[in-house]
């Protein structure tokens, strides 16, 4: 995405209510960033929740749905592990917005998304434990 | 501000639009995770209630803010600055991790069948 105009901004605190000031602090003071920057970290985010929602689904789908496949510890093993990515996911969406929107308004580097390697790293976990168990029950 | 202002933002990518487009994408998701809970129902009892009650809140919760978030991000794009919705990241981002965390509570508690 591309600015083509700049975001005027204002000074934060002042005379504004308290929710506001509330809000101010928790975001790390600096400027209001171009509006459309906001609303892309909020997608952004967004798309990171269902990430997690995805990973909610496939946690609960495994754990339902397998019991004719699976035996009832890789199974449970299993889901287990996928909420866990799924909590971690959502907690780092959270984060993540929170240092964006922080690094948008003090007009400092975006930082690196660290949930990245966390999902690559669990999906790959998942996928071991599937494959460690379809080639044991195959011996 | 008036309604038509809010309206026809100047923007012609329609930032407003895909924001609540995403917020609604998101919103089926969780209604989806809903229906999956309730496979749960039949076999743990209670708690999976709870699940599908917490996430049809959060589902409804975006539901019924969606006119209002439309109108403040159209509204941000005309002024030149939109207050980041703190409140809502928060309540979603906790919302899910909370149903994770139970998800969790349910299959570890429940007996090896």
């Amino acid at each position: 995405m591309k600015a083509s105009q700049s975001s005027p901004g204002q000074p934060a605190g002042g005379d504004r209510p308290r929710r506001h000031r509330v809000t101010d602090r928790v975001l790390g003071g600096g400027e209001e960033p171009d509006p459309r920057f906001t609303l892309a970290n909020e997608r952004t985010f967004l798309a990171w929740i269902r990430t997690a929602l995805a990973l909610l689904a496939g946690g609960i789908a495994v754990e339902a749905f397998t019991t004719e496949v699976f035996s009832p510890e890789i199974r449970k093993t299993v889901a287990v592990l996928l909420l866990l990515l799924a909590m971690f996911i959502a907690g780092g969406a959270c984060f993540r917005w929170l240092n964006v929107e922080r690094a948008m308004r003090n007009k400092t580097p975006l930082p690196l998304p660290l949930i990245i390697p966390v999902l690559a790293l669990g999906g790959a976990v998942v996928s071991a434990v599937f494959i460690v168990f379809v080639l044991l029950r195959d011996g | 501000m008036t309604v038509a202002q809010v309206r026809y933002h100047a923007d012609p990518g329609l930032q407003p639009e895909r924001t609540s487009l995403a917020w609604g994408r998101t919103m089926f998701a969780l209604v989806t995770v809903s229906l999956l809970f309730l496979r749960w129902l039949p076999v743990y009892g209670w708690l999976p209630a709870v699940l599908i009650v917490l996430t049809l809140l959060t589902a409804g919760g975006v539901y019924f803010s969606q006119r209002s978030r439309y109108v403040h991000g159209g509204r941000g794009i005309a002024e030149g600055r939109v207050r980041p919705d703190i409140g809502a990241v928060m309540v979603t981002g906790g919302a899910i991790g909370v149903l994770a965390l139970l998800g969790m509570v349910v299959i570890i508690a429940s007996p090896l069948d």
